[in-house]
C-alpha cells in the first residue's frame, strides 16, 4: 500500500528540487566528513589491533623517538635471534623526508631483499623480486605512494640524498605498509648524510607460535643492556602509537567531529521535512479527507525524510570511499604511517547511519503531519 | 431506515470565553438518492454539519449512522477507512494535490482500496468521462482552469462510489457561468448515477435544483416544505425538524 503512494512521495520531492538538492548536498558533505574520520579512525585502530601490530617487536635504542636518531649495530641482530621465542630478526634502516606530522611524508625501510619477501607478506602488482634484488638502487614501492606520487615500475624517484629506481610496486594486507618504499639494507645505510654503515635504525623481531611478546621483549632489551646502545623494544603497535602519539591525541579528537557531522545532517533534514511538513499541512489533511490513515501519512512524511537524508548518505560515503581509495592519502610521523582506506564496513556504517538518522529526523514533523486535526488544518487559507 | 440517521447532533467551539454553538440538537434523515441543499447565513455551523457527516469532526453529543455504521464511534483510522470506501467530498477550493495529474488526483482515494490495477484504471476513466474530462487527464491542476479543477475534485469525490458525497460550497469560487455547469453535473450524477449528495451552498438557485432544501440557522435545520420534491409528508417533515 505505501508502494502505491510512492509515485505521489516521489512527486512532492520532485516539487521542491532546490531544496532537495540543497539538503541532499548538505547531508552528503556531512557523511562525507563522517566517512572520512571514520577512515582515519579505523586507520590508527588498525595500527594497534593487527595481528602484525601484536605479534612483531620492534628493538628502538633507547629514549629515542625520530628514525634518524636511533642507531644501533647491525649485528645486535645475531644476539637477539639467539634469545628464546624469536623466530626471525630483521635489520631496518628507515630514511623519513619529515620527521614532524605530514600530509605527504614519505617513508623508505632498508631491509635485507630476502628477509623482506618472507617476514612480510607483499604482493608485487608490477615488477618482479628479482630486479629488486639485483639492482643496489631498486625500490619497490607501496601502493598508496605510488598512487599519490605517480609512480610506476621502471620511473627514477629522487628525494633529499636519495636517488632510486623503482622495481615494482606492491600491495599489503596491512595498509600502513602501503605507505612504504623498500630498498636493500646497504642502500640505505650508504646514502650520504647518514653514514650508517654497520648501524640500523631498528630491529623487527619475529616471534614463535606461542612466544609470549612481552617477555621477549624484556628478554631482549635484559641481554643488550650490556652492548654498546641501551635498547626499548615494544610490541609494533605500542611502539606505533607511542611515536604518533599527537596525532593520536588529534585523531580522538576528530572522532567528535564525526558525531558533529551526524548532528548537522539530522539538524538540516528535520529542519528541510518540518518546513515540507508546514507547507503541507492543508495537503496532508486532504490526503486524510479522502480516506489515507493518520499512520500512513505519518509513514509518508518519514519516507520523504528517509530518502532525502539516504540520497545524502549514498552520495556522501561513495565520494569519501572513492577519494579513499583513489587518493592515495596517508597522514604520518617519525617514519610511521596511518593508511587512509575505505572498507566495506565504513560504507555500512555511513549508510546505516544516514537511514537512521533519515528516520529520526522524521519523527517530529511526521507526528505533526498525523496529528493536527483535519478540520483545523483544512480551515487554513 | 434512512440512508443517513442524525440524532441530537450538537457542536460548540469555545473561543476565549465566548461559546459559539453551530449545532444544538439537531436531528435530520437523509434518504439513499436525496439530493440535499444547505444554505445559511455565513458561519452559522454548514460546514461543521457536512464535517461531522463525513467524520473529519467530532460532535460534543449526539450520533450519525450511515448505512448502519455509526461513524460517530469510529477511531480516527477507522474513519479514515470509512472514508475511503463510504464518503466523498468536494472542497470548495477542489483541493486537488498539485503534484498529480487529474488522473493521479482522481485514482488517488482508491489507490486505498482493495482493487485491481485495471478495475481502478476502469474506474478513474468512467468517473473522468461522468465529468466530462477524458481529455485532460493527464494535465496538472495548473494547467487546467477553475471549473475544470473542481470537475476533477467531483470525479476524485465520486470515484469509490461512495455511500454519501457532500460538497461544501463546490461552486462558491466559480464564475456564474461555471457555476452554472457544476450545478448541472451534480444534478446528472445524483439522477443518473443514483448519487446521494448533501452540498452546501450560498445560491438560491443552485439550492433550487437540489431534491430537498434545508436551511440551517440557530443551530437548527428547518427544511423548505414548498419546494419539497420528494413528496416527504409532513409528518415526515415534522420529525425531522425538531425545532424549538
Ligand atoms: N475549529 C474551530 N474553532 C473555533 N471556532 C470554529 C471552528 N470551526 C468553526 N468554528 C466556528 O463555528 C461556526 C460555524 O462554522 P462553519 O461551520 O464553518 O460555518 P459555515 O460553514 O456555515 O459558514 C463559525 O462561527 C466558526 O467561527
Ligand atoms: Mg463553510
Amino acid at each position: 500500500m505505501m508502494f502505491r503512494l510512492s509515485s505521489y512521495v516521489i512527486k512532492g520531492i520532485w516539487r521542491h528540487r532546490a531544496r532537495t538538492m540543497l539538503t541532499v548536498s548538505g547531508a552528503a558533505v556531512a557523511m562525507f566528513v563522517f566517512c572520512f574520520v571514520g577512515s582515519v579512525q579505523e586507520g590508527l585502530e588498525r595500527l594497534t589491533s593487527d595481528e602484525d601490530a601484536q605479534r612483531t617487536l620492534i628493538v628502538f635504542q633507547e629514549n629515542r623517538f625520530c628514525p634518524t636518531s636511533s642507531r644501533l649495530p647491525e649485528d645486535y641482530a645475531r644476539r637477539i635471534a639467539e634469545i628464546p621465542g624469536v623466530k626471525d630478526v630483521m635489520p631496518v634502516q628507515v630514511w623519513t623526508n619529515n620527521c614532524r606530522a605530514s600530509l605527504d611524508i614519505v617513508v623508505f625501510n632498508g631491509a635485507p631483499p630476502k628477509q623482506l619477501q618472507t617476514a612480510r607478506k607483499l604482493e608485487l602488482t608490477s615488477g618482479n623480486w628479482g630486479e629488486f634484488e639485483s639492482r643496489r638502487d631498486a625500490a619497490i614501492v607501496g601502493e598508496n605512494v605510488a598512487t599519490r606520487r605517480n609512480l610506476k615500475k621502471g620511473d627514477q624517484f629522487s628525494i633529499g640524498d636519495l636517488d632510486v629506481q623503482v622495481a615494482g610496486v606492491f600491495t599489503s594486507p596491512v595498509p600502513a605498509e602501503e605507505n612504504l618504499i623498500y630498498t636493500g639494507l646497504e642502500f640505505l645505510q650508504y646514502t650520504r648524510g647518514l653514514d650508517s654503515a654497520g648501524l640500523v635504525t631498528q630491529h623487527e623481531v619475529h616471534l614463535t607460535e606461542n612466544a609470549d611478546p612481552d617477555e621477549v621483549a624484556s628478554a631482549i632489551d635484559e641481554a643488550l643492556r650490556a652492548g654498546p646502545v641501551a635498547t626499548t623494544t615494544r610490541r609494533k603497535g605500542a611502539f606505533q602509537t607511542s611515536t604518533l602519539s599527537d596525532l593520536v591525541d588529534l585523531i580522538g579528537f576528530a572522532h567528535y567531529l564525526g558525531y558533529a557531522c551526524v548532528g548537522l545532517v539530522l539538524a538540516l533534514v528535520a529542519t528541510t521535512t518540518v518546513m515540507a511538513v508546514q507547507d503541507r499541512i492543508k495537503e496532508h489533511a486532504v490526503l486524510q479527507t479522502l480516506g489515507v490513515r493518520p499512520a500512513r501519512v505519518f509513514r509518508i512524511v518519514i519516507a520523504e525524510s528517509l530518502l532525502l537524508c539516504f540520497a545524502g548518505g549514498i552520495l556522501g560515503t561513495a565520494v569519501a570511499l572513492a577519494i579513499l581509495n583513489w587518493g592515495g592519502l596517508a597522514i604520518g610521523a617519525e617514519g610511521v604511517t596511518i593508511a587512509f582506506r575505505p572498507s566495506i564496513q565504513l560504507a555500512a556504517v555511513g549508510l546505516l547511519v544516514s537511514a537512521s538518522v533519515g528516520i529520526l529526523a522524521g519523527i517530529i514533523p511526521a507526528v505533526q503531519a498525523a496529528r493536527t486535526p483535519i478540520v483545523t488544518a483544512l480551515r487554513q487559507p | 431506515m434512512a440512508l443517513v440517521e442524525i440524532r441530537n447532533l450538537s457542536k460548540s467551539f469555545s473561543k476565549g470565553d465566548e461559546v459559539i454553538s453551530p449545532l444544538v440538537d439537531v436531528d435530520l434523515d437523509i434518504h439513499q438518492g436525496d439530493f440535499v441543499s444547505l444554505m445559511g447565513p455565513s458561519g452559522t455551523g454548514k460546514s461543521t454539519l457536512l464535517n461531522l457527516i463525513s467524520g473529519i469532526d467530532q460532535p460534543e453529543q449526539g450520533t450519525i449512522v450511515v448505512d448502519g455504521v455509526e461513524v460517530t464511534k469510529l477511531s480516527r483510522s477507522k474513519l479514515a477507512d470509512w472514508r475511503a470506501a463510504n464518503l466523498g467530498y468536494i472542497f470548495q477550493t477542489h483541493n486537488l494535490i498539485p503534484v498529480l495529474t487529474a488522473y493521479e488526483n482522481v485514482e488517488l482515494p482508491i489507490l486505498l482500496l482493495p482493487l485491481t490495477a485495471g478495475e481502478r484504471r476502469r474506474r478513474v476513466e468512467i468517473a473522468l468521462e461522468a465529468v466530462g474530462l477524458s481529455d485532460r487527464a493527464d494535465h496538472y491542476p495548473w494547467q487546467m482552469s477553475g471549473g475544470q479543477e473542481q470537475r476533477v475534485g467531483i470525479a476524485r469525490a465520486i470515484v469509490a462510489h461512495p455511500k454519501v458525497v457532500v460538497a461544501d460550497e463546490p461552486t462558491g469560487s466559480l464564475d456564474t457561468k461555471t457555476s452554472d455547469q457544476i450545478q448541472v453535473l451534480l444534478k446528472r450524477l445524483n439522477q443518473e448515477l443514483d448519487i446521494t449528495l448533501v452540498m452546501v451552498t450560498h445560491d438560491s438557485e443552485a439550492a433550487a435544483i437540489a431534491s430537498r432544501q434545508m436551511i440551517l440557522d440557530n443551530g437548527k435545520i428547518i427544511e423548505s416544505i414548498a419546494e419539497h420534491a420528494n413528496g416527504a409528508s409532513s409528518e415526515q417533515h415534522a420529525q425531522m425538524v425538531r425545532g424549538k
